[in-house]
């Protein structure tokens, strides 16, 4: 396949008010993850580790953390002269409004989409922590003749999340019905949020929801053409989870705690990238206890830290306590502070000597750059 | 001018693939990054790399220069292989040949000064002072300078100066040194004298070639101005298996300053998207540098693991040095020793000595080299170099 057969297409902005203050002043897609990533890496990752080289990024609004975290692609090496990553923002215009939907989105990458001259174009949402492996879908894509192929996983559908999409399946993976009724309690096969397409088709699809003011493009043109189309499913049988809601992300990364969920997820036949901070190695002093913690580069721990994520650059001073927490980047702990069930967002600071305890049920979460 | 040509012999199996300066240093740099990053934070951004033994490790490495912002339209970093021509060229017969041999590629960039650097130390400098005093004193050569004991005077060049900092005199390992400011192989060279005596050197048949047995004393015999620029922070010369593993625990030593995350003064390097690293539940990790890409699962102590190590339950590392991809498998015990990148310590298998339990006779560090197996309940005793994989149950 030639290097440019493939284009993928990331939205940005799917899901942003499902994370309350952490969606505040980022969007979706620039939540932080995982001590070192931000959300958007695990789909940039995925695109690119499918050998796709040309990237559109689908931004509405409160991007700028999202623009500061990709830059020009580099870090995907997506800073190319052919293709790379393509910033779609918004731009002032005569009949300038908020997107209404995915159509209205589409819609805006219009330019890209035309432009592209690839084949086939891969649908992603900016939110998908999972490490997918698309090459394989595409593959699929080709060989089953599919119009649209749709990523799926079997599990408890992840509730809240606009426009999910709940499979029926006809004869092997042809899906026959698409749903959005969320009553159903039980497992169930639901999109993940990862559609391929042929590029003509999107183009046609899409100019024909916007002459017919169509908002959805789950709903209104893949759940109304499941018998005219021939739309596929693709299982992704490996750890998944779409964020929506604090709860979840908080059990995401105590998920990743388990050696068996990284080894899915850090999978390093494909690596998840992430922008880069030349940070020097943890250090570890004399009297730290560690215990069951996942740790990025460049912190510098010298109290306890037990079943918790710690992004770079955080400090655990002398006798300080860490329990059951999520701390991001350059979060500072004080000498003998004593935290457990806190969400810190970045650069927070706890001062010497504060507790500060939550519960299972009611987490603290301490805004950016906040200092107690 | 950064000399990355060096053999680096007396590190031995560590050296036998890789040029020196590509020897990886503590858990997630390289030896070339500490030069390369001066270079970019002192304001330098055309840098000539001089490369000749194994270069492909470091050739790959420096790549483009993009993680030391190097990679520029005009300038940038360049790597610089011996070639051949009509006149002579060749391998590069020593530093001062080395540089004579480049001559043109700096004429490219007409240049007023000329820093000579080398790729085998660890420090943080800021060449731009340097040269700033280079300037102010009008000398046709300034060498940097740190000022050691009389006892590790007899093992470097030592610069006899007066009392204002001109050089009269340079001495190699002299057996009763004069003075105790040892070079530090960082020369700032005027362009105009740096071509004159690389030119008149390069003409003496018996000539070794080198700066600081050549060009140095031929400029003092010529009556020029060369001065000391003092240098007063951490500087380690990391050419031997002991002061390699040395500058690693400084690492660790906090009465040592040498942060290397410091804002004012990064130390780049090319890194690869590894994981975060994980502490399990049962692991006891103390006075530890460890990595992006490690999965703990045992005991460390007064240790630097590289990018993903793996510690299994129950192994141990102690006062080592563990390179990327190694792999410590369970009961293992690794004590003072280099482990260098993937190898595969086996089940139970024992390295290397603590000197308070065999005795400081004859112990030293232990190394192994890069991609060989320790076999299951091997033993490796201190002080050893290891080139060949080492079978199951095995002692050496």
């Amino acid at each position: 396949m030639r290097a440019t057969a493939v284009s993928g297409l990331v939205f940005a902005n799917a899901n942003d008010k499902l994370l309350k203050k952490l969606t505040e002043n980022r969007s979706m897609a620039s939540v932080p993850f995982g001590s070192r990533y931000r959300l958007i890496d695990f789909s940039l990752s995925n695109l690119v580790n499918a050998g796709i080289t040309n990237v559109g990024l689908i931004t509405t609004g409160n991007y700028r953390s999202l623009m500061d975290h990709v830059s020009n692609g580099i870090y995907w090496d997506l800073d190319r002269k052919n293709g790379g990553l393509h910033i779609l923002a918004p731009y002032m215009a005569s009949d300038i409004r908020r997107f209404r939907g995915t159509v209205d989105a589409l819609n805006a990458a219009t330019d890209f989409i035309e432009r592209c001259e690839s084949d086939y174009i891969v649908l992603c949402a900016g939110d998908i922590l999972a490490n997918v492996d698309v090459s394989d879908v595409i593959n699929t894509h080709i060989e089953s003749q599919a119009d649209i192929t749709l990523v799926y996983h079997k599990g408890m559908l992840p509730v809240n999340r606009a426009d999910a999409m709940v499979f029926t399946f006809g004869e092997s993976t042809n899906i026959k019905n698409i749903s959005f009724d969320y009553s159903n309690e039980s497992e169930q096969y639901y999109g993940i949020g990862i559609t391929v397409i042929a590029r003509e088709l999107l183009s046609k699809l899409v100019r024909d929801a916007v002459e017919k003011d169509l908002e959805s493009f789950n709903r209104d043109i893949l759940a109304k053409k499941v018998n005219e189309l021939k739309i596929m499913g693709y299982e992704h049988k490996e750890f998944i989870t779409l964020m929506n809601g604090t709860d979840t992300y908080y059990n995401a990364h105590m998920a990743l705690l388990d050696s068996n969920v990284r080894k899915e997820l850090f999978n390093p036949e494909r690596p998840i990238y992430t922008k880069t901070r030349d940070d020097m190695p943890t250090r570890y002093g004399v009297e730290a206890d560690v215990k069951n913690s996942l740790i990025g580069n460049g912190c510098v721990i010298d109290g306890v830290v037990k079943n918790s994520i710690l992004a770079r650059g955080v400090k655990v001073g002398k006798g300080a306590v860490v329990e059951n927490c999520i701390l991001m980047q350059e979060t500072r702990v004080g000498t003998d502070a004593k935290i457990s069930n806190v969400i810190a967002d970045k650069n927070v600071t706890i001062g010497e000597d504060m507790v500060i305890k939550g519960t299972t049920e009611k987490r603290v979460f301490i805004n950016k750059n906040e200092i107690i | 001018m950064l000399l990355a040509g060096g053999q680096g012999s007396r590190l031995g199996v560590l050296t036998s693939k890789i040029a020196k300066p590509a020897v990886p240093y503590g858990g997630k740099y390289r030896i070339i990054d500490f030069p390369l990053s001066n270079c970019a934070n002192s304001g330098i951004d055309t840098v000539g790399i001089l490369t000749q033994y194994k270069p492909l490790e470091l050739n790959d490495y420096v790549g483009s220069g993009k993680p030391w912002d190097l990679d520029r339209s005009d300038g940038g970093v360049h790597i610089l292989p011996p070639y051949q021509g009509l006149s002579g060229e060749g391998w590069y017969k020593g530093t001062a040949n080395a540089i004579y041999q480049n001559l043109e590629f700096i004429a490219r960039y007409d240049p007023e000064y000329v820093v000579i650097l080398s790729g085998d130390h660890i420090y943080k400098m800021d060449y731009s002072k340097m040269v700033n005093q280079h300037i102010k004193d009008g000398a046709a050569c300034t060498i940097a300078v740190l000022d050691v004991s009389l006892e590790e005077a007899t093992r470097f060049g030592i610069m006899n100066t007066h009392e204002d900092g001109t050089i009269y005199e340079f001495e190699e390992k002299p057996a009763k040194p004069k003075s105790t400011l040892a070079s530090m192989g960082i020369y700032v060279f005027s362009w105009d004298k740096l071509k004159y005596y690389l030119t008149e050197d390069e003409a003496n048949p018996d000539s070794s070639n080198d700066f600081g047995k050549n060009i140095i004393p031929a400029m003092l015999n010529a009556g020029e101005l060369l001065k000391v620029y003092r240098f007063n922070d951490y500087w380690k010369d990391v050419g031997t298996v002991d002061s390699l593993w040395e500058a690693n625990l400084d690492l660790l030593n906090p009465k040592i300053d040498l942060n290397l995350s410091d804002r004012n003064w990064k130390v780049y390097s090319r890194s690869n998207s590894q994981p975060p690293q994980y502490v399990s539940g049962d692991a006891k990790v103390e006075n530890s540098l460890v990595t992006d890409g490690c999965e703990i699962y045992g005991n460390l102590d007064y240790s630097v693991l590289f990018e993903n190590v793996t510690v299994e339950e129950g192994a141990s590392v102690e006062y080592s040095l563990v390179m990327p991809g190694a792999v410590i498998k369970k009961g293992a015990k690794v004590r003072y020793s280099i482990i260098a990148e993937n190898v595969v310590v086996d089940e139970n298998a024992d390295i290397g000595g603590d000197p308070a339990v065999v005795g400081t006779e004859g112990w030293g560090i232990t190394v192994v080299g890069e991609n060989l197996t320790i076999g299951k309940n091997a033993k490796v005793s201190a002080n050893k170099m290891i080139t060949e994989n080492v079978k199951e149950g095995e002692e050496i």
